[in-house]
């Protein structure tokens, strides 16, 4: 029923569950504002396409949900342009290191672990910080204690860098060395993970920038736009390991998702949803993590053999 | 393929009264077989494809009463490709690709089928040459042999299997009377594109009487065929067209769904 073979992928796969598939991870980004690229990837991977694949794929549907994205955030002057260039050619150095990582780990049989693995570590740990986190916020809540707001413009190390810009929108007048750095790190975990990397770099412009909340989530998205555009092109070029007909599958269900997860999200609490996702997030790595510890039910595994590359 | 029958049948018919006359000495026995599809195109709805391999004996002379039965063994094989087989292990606590053995000419997709089972048919030595059967195959050179990488071989063979890419039968060739005979091969839906080549052999006796062959192509079509050739000919503009799709969705959803 509604089988759809996948030109790249060369696997057959059912239209209604990888449509539901991009709506319900729509539905999740939509509800907490998060790309999502981090929950289709893995989702991708337990649905039988091979990560590499999943990771290229994912890169590509990202692309999608981040421009609508980013353009509702430009529409309310929320994107510091000069900041996201800046993030973004970090994040073209980061991408190239990563897409030519894993291609090298393919050859050597271990992409699929590493990949594995840098989900579960990554899921694992923002996971569990996120849970830590709501769950505060909740008993604060509880006790009646007001959320204890963030201090504006500290100074730290961070301000002593050379090579100063202005960025006028954030109100910050910073080295271009940390936001770079910070670039690249997003570009890597673009090209391994498949995911935007915006669970990384939210925190990271909040805390270590000190970036007004107002434009934080606006600039992310339009850095990412970029950064997932280029994993994808390099996917595409260097390791022949995207679907394009699964990426528009993806997306298609995800515009459509998302519609109803912004709804939905509108209904419930800021610490609600942040634990919700905290043990979805969990979930996927737990999972992820049974499948690198249990004794597979076959030990050996095929692969072409990549002639050239 | 009704052309293929016609032919064969008035083959059938024309030749033994050639033989009649010429009396001496008996012509052995010839083989004729074709196939239902010689091209067998992938598209979206592509799920796997059964094709049919069938064929007909040619008699030399009137078969006499006390000789064996004529056996049938069809094989179809896919473009060859190298594999790698990897083999997990366990390191610390995590199952890890380890050890690993590359086959340097695997068949993308091999059907053997027979009309008895292959040792009735013939010896060992024989299938060896003719490379029937999957302990038969010819994988090229190999980086390593002995028993461990015996374990490799037949666990690639078992893979494949498991995909249907490999297959093997006994009693799946069924004669229709004394001369027509037929075999049917299910090819999966992830079965290789490339040029196929089916071999079809007559035994009798265990001895090889003769051996017919033909070919299939199987392609990609349309759109699959668009996508395919972009991805793996022009990846660039395939990249391209991929973030072009997602950009122009993107700006779509925002159109679409926007308040304002």
């Amino acid at each position: 029923m509604l089988q759809v073979y996948l030109p790249v992928a060369e696997i057959s796969v059912n239209l209604l569950v990888m449509l539901g598939l991009g709506a319900a991870v729509g539905f999740l980004s939509g509800m907490f504002g998060v790309g999502g690229g981090f929950l289709l990837t893995p989702l991708l991977m337990f649905s039988g396409i091979p990560p590499a694949i999943a990771v290229a794929t994912g890169a590509n549907q990202i692309v999608a949900s981040s421009v609508s994205g980013a353009l509702v955030q430009w529409r309310r002057g929320n994107i510091d342009f000069r900041m996201g260039l800046v993030l973004t050619v970090g994040g073209v150095v980061g991408a190239l290191a990563g897409v030519r990582l894993v291609g090298l780990l393919s050859k050597a049989g271990q992409a699929d672990l590493f990949i594995s693995l840098s989900y579960v570590n990554f899921l694992g740990v923002i996971g569990s910080l996120m849970l830590i986190e709501s769950l505060r916020a909740i008993a604060r809540a509880r006790a009646g204690k007001p959320a204890t707001p963030r201090k504006p413009g500290q100074h730290s190390w961070l301000h002593g860098l050379p090579f100063k810009m202005r960025f006028h929108r954030s109100r910050l007048y910073i080295s271009a060395i940390p936001p770079l750095i910070l670039g690249v790190i997003v570009g890597l975990l673009a090209a391994i993970l498949g995911a935007g990397g915006g669970f990384i770099i939210v925190p990271a412009m909040i805390y270590l920038l000190r970036m007004p909340t107002h434009v934080v989530i606006g600039t992310s998205l339009f850095q990412i736009i970029f950064v997932t555009a280029i994993v994808t092109l390099l996917y595409a070029t260097m390791n022949h390991s995207l679907d394009a007909v699964l990426a528009f599958i993806l997306v298609i269900g995800g515009v459509i998702g998302g519609q109803f997860g912004a709804h939905a999200g509108q209904r419930l609490k800021g610490e609600q949803l942040r634990l919700l996702l905290a043990v979805i997030v969990l979930a996927v790595a737990l999972r992820l993590l049974i499948g690198l510890v249990l004794r597979p039910a076959d030990l050996f595994s095929l692969a072409p053999v990549m002639v050239g590359a | 393929m009704r052309q293929a029958l016609l032919l064969s049948l008035a083959a059938s018919l024309v030749i033994p009264r050639v033989a009649a006359v010429a009396a001496e000495p008996a012509r052995p026995e010839q083989v004729q077989s074709d196939i239902s599809a010689r091209e067998i195109s992938i598209q979206s709805n592509f799920n796997g494809i059964e094709i049919v391999l069938f064929g007909s004996i040619d008699f030399g002379r009137a078969p006499s009463p006390d000789e064996g039965p004529y056996d049938v063994i069809m094989v179809i094989s896919g473009p060859s490709q190298p594999v790698v087989v990897r083999r997990k292990e366990r390191v610390a606590g995590l199952w890890v690709n380890g050890a690993a053995k590359t086959f340097s000419s695997v068949p993308g997709f091999y059907a053997v089928l027979s009309s008895r089972p292959f040792r009735a048919v013939a010896s060992e030595a024989t299938l060896k040459t003719l490379g029937l059967g999957f302990a038969s195959i010819d994988f090229g050179k190999s980086d390593q042999s002995g028993p461990e990488a015996d374990g490799f071989r037949s666990a690639m063979i078992r893979l494949r299997q498991e995909h249907g890419l490999f297959q093997e039968s006994d009693d799946a060739v069924s004669f229709i009377g004394r001369s027509l005979f037929r075999g049917s091969v299910d090819l999966p839906v992830n079965t290789p594109i490339g040029r196929y080549a089916t071999q079809v052999y007559l035994f009798r006796d265990g001895k090889l009487l003769s051996h017919s062959q033909s070919s299939l192509q199987v392609h990609k079509v349309g759109f699959e065929r668009v996508v395919y050739l972009l991805a793996f000919r022009h990846p660039f503009i395939y990249g391209v067209l991929a973030v072009l799709m997602a950009v122009t969705s993107g700006l779509a959803a925002w159109a679409v769904f926007r308040k304002e």
